[in-house]
């Protein structure tokens, strides 16, 4: 039984409060999934509260012959993006997240232009490739694990992997044929 | 600066995140709160009351019905000394 296993079940006999230790473990990893999903710093956080008010009330259909359960609660918060991003306003490039340490303007200049052109790049995904490009790459979760969440074959996950590194590829080489 | 130098970097700031320090505080007080009106009954006087300032559309209801029963009491007075 892992230390997690052993933690869900102590929840489940009553123990509330080691919920604390799921949500301690997981709140950047989900607060950081959802933002790049939704591209929305305000609401991430709420929506990430959601997901683990979420997981608590529904920790007793959690089945950990099926899945792990870092996988179980990021299906929780694809469920909660997808949601989220249907009532979404658009976002401008002013509120994403810019912390820079180019040394000279100029190449801070460049670079924010390639940030810049990048944000857009992943902004402009589809859905559904944005969400398995942003779990391989900020989560370095594995193309099995992200096709449980998505509920799809693997074969499926690698291609939308490939055609959004493909897209973000294109947008780089075009500001840089630009210059 | 080369594409790939340029992708880490993109992929390093936007693995940033600046949480909130309450925000585990902010998810177990939503928890416990759950749990303690999980064992209370659905309709206490104290409830109600948190279930109406809780949600405006609510709120906009309770008042709403209020007016249309004051107004509905006032009609019925007017008529009553109208038909005496």
């Amino acid at each position: 039984m892992t230390q997690e296993t052993k933690v869900i079940h102590q929840i489940l006999e009553g123990d509330t409060e080691s919920f604390r230790h799921i949500v301690e473990r997981y709140e950047r990893p989900i607060v950081r999934m959802i933002r790049n999903i939704i591209n929305n710093r305000e609401s991430c956080e709420d929506i990430a509260q959601d997901v683990f008010f979420t997981a608590y009330r529904k920790l007793a259909s959690f089945d950990p012959a099926r899945s792990n359960f870092s996988t179980w609660l990021f299906t929780i918060a694809r469920n909660k993006s997808i949601n989220a991003m249907r009532k979404k306003r658009p976002v401008s490039m002013s509120e994403l997240p810019h912390n820079s340490d180019a040394h000279n303007p100029s190449d801070e200049l460049a670079e924010r232009e390639f940030f810049g052109e990048l944000d857009a790049g992943l902004e402009a995904l589809p859905s559904a490739q944005k969400r398995a490009f942003v779990l391989v790459e900020f989560e370095n979760l594995s193309y099995a694990e992200i096709a449980q969440i998505e509920g799809v074959r693997i074969g499926t996950i690698k291609s939308r992997i490939n055609r959004a590194k493909k897209k973000l590829a294109n947008a780089l080489k075009e500001i840089r044929y630009e210059k | 600066m080369k594409s790939e130098e340029i992708y880490n970097a993109w992929k390093e700031r936007r693995s940033q995140i600046d949480l909130r320090e309450s925000f585990a505080d902010e998810v177990m007080s939503r928890i416990y709160r759950y749990e303690r009106d999980k064992g209370r009954p659905l309709f206490d006087g104290q409830r109600l009351i948190e279930l109406i300032s809780a949600h405006r559309f609510v709120k906009a209801g309770v008042v709403t019905a209020g007016v249309v029963a004051g107004l509905a009491r006032i009609m019925f007075v007017v008529y009553n000394f109208l038909a005496c």
